[in-house]
């Protein structure tokens, strides 16, 4: 659909929404920016200018924040002491593996959803994303106890399977939505042309990228951000970012500097995943292939 | 190439009967149309021959081989879609390379066939782009020209021309004609748009919800329309129809109703209906008009109600007691509404139906 153009006449009036406008815009910003960076920036202190702090109301202290010497010794004595290596690695494997799971399973339930007819669809459907709907909680200790039977406790296949539990009805509710509007025509042209079903799937799989994109990137940041099942299911053998920098937080000593760059650490790829990604989920590309 | 034999097919969707009991047979190479208002059921019997549906009952046989059962990939068809179907994400050369590279033809053979495709299609200067960087005519060149890389068995084309513009869509409707000649691949074609099916087929398959109305050349079906319906549907702009009912008087036969009463060729109707209710359809060019009284019989007065000149010719809606009648006479027939106008029917290119069922009366 065509945008329309956005009629505005100034008057009084529009003044000052404009101005509040750019007012909220302002807050906005300091309000979501100020905490990352103040966290990047106590990263890179020592503890005594980590608290060098100015008192309160004495706002040309401000610049006190910015006046230290940068160390990265916090970063280098998470990964030589703290097996922080491993950590990264745990959470990389559990947000991925459940990412890959669920978007395998998912397009294929999806695609069954969207293309085939059968009584009780929408039931099914609707069952299908109220397992979603639960709080983690109320799953915990039934999939604990689940979990103990078959040995998957402290494990990161345990792990994988707890994060999929969540993410599959995710991937099956935005992809459903994204087949169903992929013209059946094109797949049946595909197997015109002399494709099976599954091949005939796999060639309009680049038409829902954008949407498999944008689950990707939820997917994996609920796995990566999960610190529940992260702390029960994966104590033991599968610890993961979030509750590795918890440990830090010692009953007689707060290690701050620590918690700061474990903090950058783990927001970092996030950062950079949504940067990679967003150009796919951009790009319309059913534009133009059927005619609307 | 090969002989198409549809059987008895019937298509159901639940209760709904989308095709009933329908008999069909396209002999190698020729170019069937199956015509009909939307709903009629001519893309249901499209899609039962690619293998897109099931079919509910009867047999579909591809030179004599049964294929009910066979999937769209093991029938050797192409199909050209109504909205062109193309994928979107791949280039106009692996759109039309698809159905190839899944026969795992060799790349250099794929590479002409292609070629040649699109030059037949003059497409060449395309190749290299992208679906949504094309207009509609080019977007639905480059769908036959996937249908053609291959030498299909059989082609099929839903309403492949229905979203062009009316001045291209006369362009194609040559091209592919003369495409079909070329190439003399049996092609069942289906349309909603009579000019289009008279224009292209050897022969025309009508339907009406899910019925078989007639199936015959152009010339049968615009000329001995079975019924009213198929004379309403066929032809632009539509048949006259005129209720009223058969009266003897000597040696003729007359029709006659409140307004008119016309001689019909007893030999071509025959006397023993006399009495009997019928309809007389008469196509607008079969209508004369003037704006003189002739005074000479078979010329009825009436009142110009509208006049539209389109062109060559010059539309005239004449309204003669409580019948309106729309006549094609040629150009410059120069009348305001309501003025006074006699018109005649041509004699010989009257059709006449039975009432009510609406079927053709022939010669017995």
């Amino acid at each position: 659909m065509a945008s329309r153009e956005v009629l505005q006449y100034r008057s009084a009036s529009w003044r000052v929404v404009r101005a509040a406008g750019w007012l909220f815009i302002a807050a906005y910003v300091v309000w979501t920016v100020l905490p990352i960076l103040i966290m990047f920036l106590s990263s890179l202190k020592n503890l005594l200018d980590a608290f060098r702090l100015p008192p309160v109301g004495d706002w040309a202290g401000i610049v006190k924040l910015f006046e230290f010497k940068p160390t990265f010794a916090h970063y280098v004595t998470l990964f030589t002491d703290d097996h922080f290596s491993t950590y990264f690695l745990n959470s990389i494997i559990c947000a991925l593996g459940s990412a890959a799971v669920s978007v395998v399973l998912g397009a294929m339930a999806a695609y069954s959803l969207s293309r085939i007819d059968f009584r009780g669809k929408s039931d099914l459907f609707f069952w299908i994303i109220s397992t979603r709907m639960a709080p983690v909680v109320a799953v915990l200790v039934p999939l604990f106890t689940i979990f103990r039977l078959v040995h998957l406790n402290g494990t990161l296949p345990g792990l994988i399977v707890a994060y999929t539990t969540f993410n599959l009805p995710f991937a099956i509710w935005i992809l459903t939505g994204f087949f169903d509007n992929v013209p059946f025509a094109i797949e049946e042209a595909a197997m015109v042309d002399g494709c099976t079903r599954l091949q005939a799937l796999r060639s309009i799989l680049p038409l829902v990228a954008p949407g498999i994109a944008a689950f990707l990137v939820l997917c994996v940041l609920f796995a990566w951000n999960d610190f529940i099942f992260a702390s029960i299911i994966g104590s033991g053998g599968a610890k993961t970012l979030p509750p590795a920098t918890s440990a830090l937080v010692q009953p007689q000593n707060i290690q701050w500097g620590k918690i700061m760059a474990a903090g950058v650490l783990t927001t970092l790829p996030m950062m950079l995943l949504g940067l990679v990604i967003r150009r796919y989920m951009v790009t319309g590309l059913t534009m133009g292939a059927v005619r609307e | 190439m090969t002989s198409v034999a549809i059987r008895q097919v019937t298509k159901t969707y639940g209760k709904t009967v989308a095709v009933s009991d329908l008999s069909l047979d396209c002999g190698s190479g020729e170019f069937l149309c199956i015509l009909g208002p939307s709903g009629c059921g001519k893309s249901s019997t499209l899609r039962m021959l690619a293998g897109l549906e099931h079919i509910s009952a009867g047999t579909i046989q591809f030179g004599g081989r049964t294929v009910n059962q066979l999937p769209p990939k093991d029938r050797d068809i192409a199909m050209v879609f109504e909205n062109y179907a193309l994928y979107p994400h791949k280039t106009v050369f692996e759109n039309m390379a698809n159905s190839l590279r899944l026969r795992r033809t060799a790349a250099a053979e794929i590479d002409q066939r292609v070629h040649r495709a699109a030059h037949l299609l003059q497409i060449d200067h395309l190749l290299k782009r992208r679906p949504f960087e094309l207009s509609g005519g080019q977007k639905q060149r480059v769908a036959i020209g996937r249908a053609i890389v291959r030498k299909p068995q059989v082609f099929l084309f839903d309403e492949p021309i229905a979203h062009l513009d009316a001045k291209l869509r006369a362009h194609m409707r040559g091209e592919i004609k003369r495409l079909q000649r070329e190439l003399g691949i049996t092609t069942i074609y289906v349309t909603h748009d009579q000019l289009e099916a008279l224009s292209m087929a050897d022969r025309i398959a009508i339907m009406n919800e899910g019925v078989l109305q007639q199936f015959g050349t152009p010339n049968e079906v615009y000329n001995s329309p079975v019924n009213t319906w198929v004379a309403s549907f066929v032809g632009e702009p539509p048949m006259n129809f005129i209720d009223g009912e058969l009266a003897g008087e000597g040696q003729r036969v007359w029709f006659v109703n409140s307004n008119i009463k016309v001689p019909l060729a007893a030999d071509r109707f025959g006397a023993n209906r006399v009495g009997q209710p019928v309809q007389v359809g008469i196509r607008p060019e079969n209508l004369r008009a003037t704006l003189r009284d002739p005074g000479t019989p078979g010329w009825f007065r009436g009142t110009v109600f509208a006049v539209e000149p389109v062109g060559g010719d010059t539309l005239v809606t004449v309204t003669v007691g409580d019948m309106r009648l729309l006549a094609k006479v040629p150009a410059g027939f120069d009348a305001d509404m309501d003025d006074a106008c006699w018109i005649a029917l041509d004699e010989s290119k009257i059709h006449l139906f039975d009432r009510p069922e609406g079927r053709a009366i022939r010669n017995p």
